[in-house]
């Protein structure tokens, strides 16, 4: 891996946690920080500015995932991507996240989403084929098709 | 008939002249009760009560006589009604209607009143005829006719309620379930995945690595699960794009996978075994067909054939092996039981060069078979 990402992961499960930051680290990521709960993820968030940031919907505490997103989209320039079995709850902006990787992913699923996720933070658009088990909100998918269309290449909706 | 002094007969009907007139006699013999009132007199005052009349209300005939009917209103007579008779004695027409009258002792009673006017020649109003009917019965059954209609509305509205809000609790815990169930796939996988990186031989690497793979199409099934409308129903087809995609990628860029899909769903409850079926074949074929990094072809077709389904997997690769298609390993084993459960038939042919794998299953539950 030649671009390794900072990346800040926002998971409760242990197991989970522990086999996403170990598949980063594998595929030559940094893992900047982990998070169980929103509280602990918006500091962190401010604190190490992560390029990526990857979200739980359900966190520890009862709070929620789309807090985190919201702080992320506040912040600006941050890319952020939900990782939840209960992707039906997600209202269709995604608060502002890029895509949403449905659970349970395989191994191989979660390495093309993430290769997707680099393209969109280091060299937008990414490819039009989006992963299998893996959705991007309508907001940047017009978003990146406006870029593919051509000069001049504009942002993504950072706000709403 | 008709006598030149009529309405003067009938302006005395009540005395001794009108006893002759057969009309007056039927008036006043009729169990129906009848007044006469008389506009010109101020206040519309009662002339003419027959016996039925005082019957009715209790009242004795000079009770009745030179009053305005309004008497026999009570607290509970609707104030529309009687705006209505008014306004029909006002504009000088006909009016039927219902009004809640009382009787000399307290007690009341539905009269249905048609009141019409008497009118001469010259368009002048000379009295007003009230024919009456004690209706209380009538009305009574009306009302609790309403009643009931009304009583039983307000039970079916919240029996509706409580069955609305019953099937968004299930709906919930279904939701909930399904997403415990896919958060603990996830954690099994995580659970393998870590297990299998910390283990050197290569052999038990191998078998570990088979596991976290079936583990994962199982999650694959879970995670495609209720993405329809119909819960009850899943699409083989789309669910084989997703699996093979997956395994192929695994295996890196050197086999090229062709899809030849057709919708075919099928009872949620074959899902599972369908899916590790599909799994244990694609897998198969990518680890014994293509060796020492061959390049090569896999096809997955899924075709409808009436009410059973085909699924054919076939690879391009060196042909399986006699000692493969022989041997007792785990996975013909799994393959041979799950084929049991879907009452599956299955054939391994040659594909020159490579194998074809075809199986041919019934779509609906088998019937009297326990396969779930």
């Amino acid at each position: 891996m030649t671009e390794p990402l900072r990346i800040l992961v926002v998971e409760d499960e242990a197991l989970i946690l522990m086999q996403i930051e170990m598949m980063l680290e594998e595929a030559g990521h940094c893992v900047v920080g982990t998070a169980m709960t929103s509280r602990e993820a918006i500091a962190l968030v401010h604190e190490t500015r992560p390029e990526l940031v990857l979200i739980d919907l359900r966190l520890g505490d009862g709070s929620s995932g789309v807090d985190v997103a919201h702080a992320v989209r506040q912040l600006g320039g941050i890319t952020a991507a939900f990782m939840t079995a209960n992707a039906r709850a997600l209202s269709e902006d995604m608060a502002g996240a890029t895509a949403v990787i449905a659970k349970p992913f395989t191994g191989s699923v979660l390495e093309e989403s993430l290769a997707y996720l680099l393209d969109c933070v280091r060299r937008p658009p990414p490819a039009e084929l989006v992963p299998s088990g893996m959705r991007v909100a309508p907001a940047w998918l017009a978003s990146f098709a406006r870029m593919r269309a051509g000069p001049p290449p504009r942002q993504g909706p950072r706000r709403n | 008939m008709e006598q030149p002094d009529a309405w003067h007969q009938t302006d005395r009907l009540d005395a001794e002249q009108g006893k002759g007139d057969p009309f007056a006699a039927a008036v006043r013999a009729t169990r129906m009760p009848m007044i006469i009132t008389n506009p010109r007199i101020p206040d519309n005052p009662i002339v003419y009560a027959n016996d039925a009349f005082l019957r009715m209300t209790g009242y004795g005939r000079d009770e009745v006589l030179g009053r305005n009917c309004r008497f026999l209103q009570g607290k509970d007579t609707d104030r529309g009604a009687v705006a209505l008779i008014r306004d029909a004695v006002q504009a000088r027409t006909d009016i039927a209607i219902d009004i809640l009258n009382y009787r000399k002792d307290g007690m009341p009673f539905w009269n249905a009143l048609y009141l019409s006017p008497v009118v001469n020649e010259g368009g002048e109003v000379l009295f007003f005829f009230a024919s009456q009917l004690d209706v209380s019965d009538r009305v009574d059954a009306h009302l609790r006719v309403q009643q009931e209609k009304d009583r039983f509305e307000t039970e079916v509205a919240n029996r509706t309620r409580d069955l609305t809000e019953a099937l968004a609790t299930q709906t919930m815990l279904v939701h909930e379930v399904d997403h415990r169930v896919k958060n603990n796939l996830q954690m099994i996988a995580a659970l393998l995945a870590m297990q299998t990186r910390a283990i050197t031989d290569p052999a038990a690497r191998n078998a570990m690595e088979a596991m976290l793979t079936r583990v994962e199409a199982l999650g694959t099934v879970h995670r495609r699960l209720y993405q329809s409308n119909n819960v009850e129903r899943f699409d083989v087809a789309e669910f084989a794009r997703d699996l093979a995609t997956d395994l192929v990628r695994g295996s890196g860029d050197r086999i090229r996978l062709h899809l030849d899909l057709e919708a075919v769903e099928i009872p949620v409850a074959k899902a599972p075994p369908v899916a590790l079926m599909m799994n244990e074949l694609i897998t198969n074929a990518l680890k014994h067909a293509f060796p020492d990094d061959r390049p090569g072809r896999l096809s997955v077709t899924v075709a409808p054939d009436a009410g059973y389904f085909t699924i054919k997997i076939a690879d391009d690769g060196v042909g399986m092996p006699v000692q493969v298609m022989e041997q007792r390993s785990f996975g013909k084993r799994l393959i041979g039981t799950l084929c049991r459960q879907l009452s599956a038939s299955i054939a391994w042919m040659a594909n020159d060069p490579g194998t074809i794998v075809s199986i041919r299953l019934p779509r609906e539950m088998a019937g009297g078979l326990e396969s779930s």
